[in-house]
């Protein structure tokens, strides 16, 4: 038996705890380079601010409507959503870290077996999360992850349940009309475009989807679309997608530019920031990577359009920002001084543990030996991002292409310079 | 001039005194290693629940006998339930505050700790949102 606990509106929720004066008032919060709107409040959403709508069409629009929109305040997330996984845990010794928002977490037999006691452990869930970091949550509890999803969907939507629904304790009517009402495309991993082909074979709820034999969904899909059917029948087949420790297949690092990048110079600066914070990512995860790609774009409705890119295959597996470094200027001899480039990144991938993977003596990097990334990582931490870098990505920055985050709230839980301030 | 220096010039000062974790190569061992675990972990001793517990700063005068001043960074509590008497951050129009609660049979006052700053009088318990319970209070004495 599986709970899913995920927060409601998780980035105006995490803004509300240390404004409490945006409780109840339509928000928005917005991609990087405030761009578009990637969380809406239930009254944003109320107003038809629905998620992807571009800031530029709504910002006009927004003061008369009573909106406030904020930056990405992506430190605040990030450590909201720490404390968020670290309560959970609590409560299972099995949690499975879906995303900065969600989580599965394994339900113990004894509590598995009695219907209240889910209730009452779902309740808990939804209780101690408000109480300790202040943010609403809801939670579904059901045998298999795709129907945890839908009876958290359930929770969200039906009032009745009060942000607690426990799919075996509902009355197999009720679930039954449920599935027999709502589109295919509510279930989780069925996206528009298999929704249409679904419907073509008429399926087109998820009741049918349920009730359709698994062999025939793989002959015409594929496995996975099938375990998704099983799934719906209470046969859990869907295993975790990422293990628990946070280890990654791959890592990416990657902005669009609020200005776009004309020199090679100005594009030098940006591959080595990212090198950088690609390396002490992987240090953080005690990982290191075989290949790097790395990877500049102009926009596509440009007059020239480029998208350059190379893949590096680094000489021993390494988490060196200087290697990394090198490795990602490998791109600059592709750009073009002039061309206007909107987006640059890397992509490691071919990752693995680092204790396991030691190179002979004879391919270790001599600034690995130093142990630089941990060095530059441990000042960052302690001292800020800005003050201390690695070569062209250790110059403060002027540059145009540092992410624009006009309406920035503080960043309250990892910056002592920004704590929220109480009124005394 | 150039000469040399029998040590690093640029070692940095440490405050704290560490115990070398590491057996000395001759003579006797220190006897004070066996019983070195550590030196004294601040958030150890001050911080229970670590994911429920927020540092805010405060702005105003009206906590001063409480030994809150302007700029004074607090530790807050969250898990921890209000009791009368607590020092408790609240929410106040949408801002919050920090003031002591005091809960009588007959009412419930969010008190100024200063004879310049009136008491707020709550009418509704209900109405009351306490945001979490202040532990510590880290008050500067010593102003840079």
């Amino acid at each position: 038996m599986l709970a899913h606990v995920d927060v409601n509106s998780a980035y105006v929720s995490f803004e509300r705890v240390f404004n409490p004066a945006l409780e109840a008032v339509p928000t928005v919060v917005l991609s990087n380079n405030d761009g578009m709107v990637v969380a809406a409040s239930r009254e944003a959403k109320a107003l038809g601010l629905d998620l992807g709508r571009p800031w530029f069409e709504l910002r006009p629009h927004a003061q008369r409507l009573g909106v406030t929109a904020l930056s990405s305040n992506y430190e605040l997330y990030g450590d909201m959503s720490r404390r968020f996984h670290a309560i959970l845990s609590r409560f299972t010794p099995e949690l499975e870290v879906y995303s900065i928002d969600e989580a599965f977490l394994r339900v113990s037999p004894r509590i598995a077996r009695d219907p209240d006691a889910m209730t009452a452990l779902g309740r808990d869930i939804k209780d101690t999360l408000r109480r300790l970091i202040g943010v609403p949550v809801c939670v579904g509890i059901a045998e298999t992850r795709t129907l945890a999803k839908l009876a958290n969907r359930s929770a969200k939507k039906i009032a009745a349940f009060d942000g607690v629904c426990v799919w075996p304790a509902t009355r197999p009517e009720w679930r039954q009309q449920l599935m027999s009402r709502l589109p295919v495309s509510e279930v989780w991993g069925i996206a528009s475009r298999l929704e249409r082909r679904l419907v073509a074979m008429g399926i087109s709820s998820i009741a049918d989807l349920a009730a359709a034999d698994p062999v025939r969904i793989r002959k015409a899909f594929n496995v996975v679309v099938m375990r998704t059917a099983l799934e719906l029948r209470g046969v859990p087949s869907i295993v975790a997608e990422e293990d628990r420790t946070g280890h990654k297949e791959q890592l990416i690092v990657s902005r669009s530019f609020s200005e776009k990048i004309t020199t090679r110079d100005g594009m030098r600066q940006a591959l080595s920031i990212y090198a950088q914070q690609a390396a002490t990512r992987l240090v953080r995860h005690r990982q290191v990577a075989k290949l790097l790609t790395a990877f500049a774009g102009t926009s596509h409705y440009a007059e020239q359009r480029s998208f350059p890119s190379v893949l590096v295959k680094l000489p021993a597996p390494t988490a060196d920002p200087v290697e990394l470094t090198r490795a990602a200027h490998r791109l600059l001899p592709l750009i073009e001084d002039g061309g206007r480039y909107a987006r640059a990144g890397l992509m490691l991938t071919d990752l693995r543990p680092a204790e396991v993977s030691q190179p002979l003596d004879l391919f270790r990097f001599a600034h690995e030996e130093s142990r630089i990334a941990e060095l530059i990582d441990k000042v960052q931490r302690k001292e800020g991002r800005d003050l201390l870098g690695l070569g062209y990505g250790g110059m403060r920055p002027g540059p145009s292409w540092q992410m624009k985050r006009e309406m920035l709230t503080p960043r309250a839980t990892t910056h002592w310079d920004e704590l929220a301030t109480v009124r005394a | 001039m150039l000469a040399l220096s029998p040590r690093p010039v640029d070692e940095p000062t440490m405050l704290m005194l560490q115990a070398s974790p590491v057996a000395v190569a001759c003579g006797f061992p220190s006897p004070a290693q066996d019983y070195y675990d550590g030196p004294i972990d601040l958030t150890e001793m001050l911080v229970d629940d670590q994911e429920a517990t927020f540092i805010v700063r405060a702005s105003g005068h009206s906590m001063t006998e409480a030994g809150i001043s302007d700029g004074d960074e607090l530790l807050v509590d969250r898990s921890k339930r209000p009791r009368d008497g607590d020092v408790v951050v609240a929410v106040l129009d949408g801002q919050l505050t920090i003031k002591r609660l005091q809960i009588s049979a007959d009412r419930v006052l969010l008190k100024s700790e200063s004879s310049e700053h009136p008491d707020i009088v709550v009418p509704e318990l209900s109405e009351l949102v306490i945001w979490g319970v202040a532990t510590f209070s880290i008050h500067h004495l010593r102003r840079p």
